[in-house]
């Protein structure tokens, strides 16, 4: 039953009737085909019935890890494939009662919520699932290392819009997009400040060094013109200064 | 492309329209010039700074305005333009000499100086110098914010002959944006 399965996670069970704890080696695809041929009705509740069809669609051999790629993450809960591990399931029962896929809205809703209780626990999660008494999940590694770093606007986008009223979703996006507008704005006057200081300093430079080529001309002419006269003041003469 | 700084930081555009440079135009904060697109704090710029105003005929009378076309912010200018400074009736002095524009010395300063302090978003200051047709022919201005050069021009019959402009952000560094409005991000 559940209680042993934990106690076998090293070797994946050959058993089909018993859930065990997904591990490097087996994909998603796997986990789930064991589950589904299995599962119990009220486990089957918390996965929306198009789960399946969804991932018989996507191959593991395109670029992913536990068969799932980044965009199917950002493109919502709902198409999410979702491990579950033996004491969490268990526990769901206790978080509001999980709905039919018939009602998607609240479903909807209802996974967010598990979403984010799912999102906490981190990528060593599933290295040690044996071991958890408490109410994890075995996030692939892709999700968490997604989750970790700053959500990107489309990955908070997905997350916020598509969990709410489609009157928030369409204010956000036109949020987003003002936004994105103005930024392009900010970063154009940065480019045509940077642009114009620029400039500004090469002409200040042409123009110093013509300057500067000038004032050296002109001082050269003027040292001649010094020897020269120099040169001619160096015998006697009469200065008209002279009284006589 | 021009390359002339004042087209491409768009004062050109956004100030003045298009004109040709006949008088030089000197602005000193603090023994530092002010060279078109230099970036200057709120604490240097505290003062009014010294102006030295070219051109050979003494007869001539100029008008200087310092404009923030940015105000409030750059993204979303508002009050554009806001004026910080308004002296008029400056005589050309040839190009060696200073102009000091404290009242009493050379030039009426109507609308006294006020500090550029840039609440958000890096602004250009704007210092524009234009050749009045007479003396005692310009007025003081109502409001300093939503300021227009150009109307201004317009109305007094000033013809821009010199522009500077400078870059100014708040004191504490990124004068990126700082506050959520409410209808953006």
């Amino acid at each position: 039953m559940v209680s042993s399965s934990s106690s076998s996670r090293s070797s994946p069970s050959s058993n089909p009737s018993v859930l065990i704890p997904p591990t490097m080696r087996r994909t998603m695809e796997e986990v789930w085909n064991d589950i589904s041929l299995t599962t119990p009705h009220h486990e089957r509740l918390l996965i929306p019935s198009d789960h399946q069809s969804y991932h018989h669609h996507h191959p593991a051999s395109s670029p992913s890890f536990k068969g799932m790629i980044l965009q199917d993450f950002l493109a919502g809960p709902l198409n999410r494939p979702r491990t579950i591990s033996p004491h969490a399931v268990e526990e769901l029962p206790l978080l509001p009662p999980p709905l039919s896929p018939t009602l998607p809205r609240t479903a909807l809703s209802l996974n967010s919520g598990l979403e984010f209780e799912y999102l906490r626990p981190h990528a060593d999660s599933h290295s040690n699932s044996s071991s958890n008494g408490q109410n994890t999940c075995f996030i692939p590694s892709a999700i968490s290392g997604a989750i970790d770093g700053p959500p990107s606007p489309t990955a908070l986008f997905s997350f916020c819009s598509k969990n709410r009223l489609p009157e928030n979703s369409a204010v956000g996006a036109d949020r987003y997009r003002r936004r994105m507008i103005n930024n392009r704005e900010s970063a154009a006057r940065s480019r045509a400040r940077k642009q114009a200081y620029t400039n500004e300093l090469e002409l200040e430079v042409s123009r110093l060094k013509e300057e500067n080529a000038k004032l050296k001309k002109h001082y050269e002419e003027l040292r001649s013109a010094m020897v020269a006269q120099q040169l001619k003041s160096n015998t006697l003469q009469r200065s008209f200064t002279a009284r006589f | 492309m021009s390359r002339d700084p004042l087209i491409l930081g768009h004062v050109v555009g956004d100030v003045l329209d298009p004109f040709a440079r006949s008088v030089s135009l000197g602005v000193t904060y603090k023994n530092r010039l002010v060279i078109n697109g230099s970036e200057f704090k709120p604490s240097a710029v505290v003062d009014k700074p010294l102006v030295q105003v070219g051109g050979d005929d003494l007869r001539i009378f100029y008008t200087l305005v310092m404009v923030d076309p940015d105000a409030p912010n750059p993204s979303d200018p508002t009050l554009r333009e806001y004026l910080h400074w308004l002296v008029t009736d400056i005589p050309a002095t040839t190009n060696a000499s200073f102009v000091n524009c404290d009242v009493g010395d050379t030039g009426r300063e109507i609308v006294c100086y006020e500090c550029p302090r840039p609440a958000s978003g890096i602004h250009r200051v704007v210092l524009v110098l234009l050749r009045q047709i007479g003396r005692e022919t310009v007025f003081t201005p109502e409001m300093r914010h939503n300021f227009s050069t150009r109307r201004f021009a317009m109305e007094h019959y000033l013809v821009p002959v010199a522009a500077t402009y400078y870059n100014c952000q708040r004191e504490a560094g990124t004068g990126g944006r700082r506050f959520i409005r409410d209808d953006r991000c």
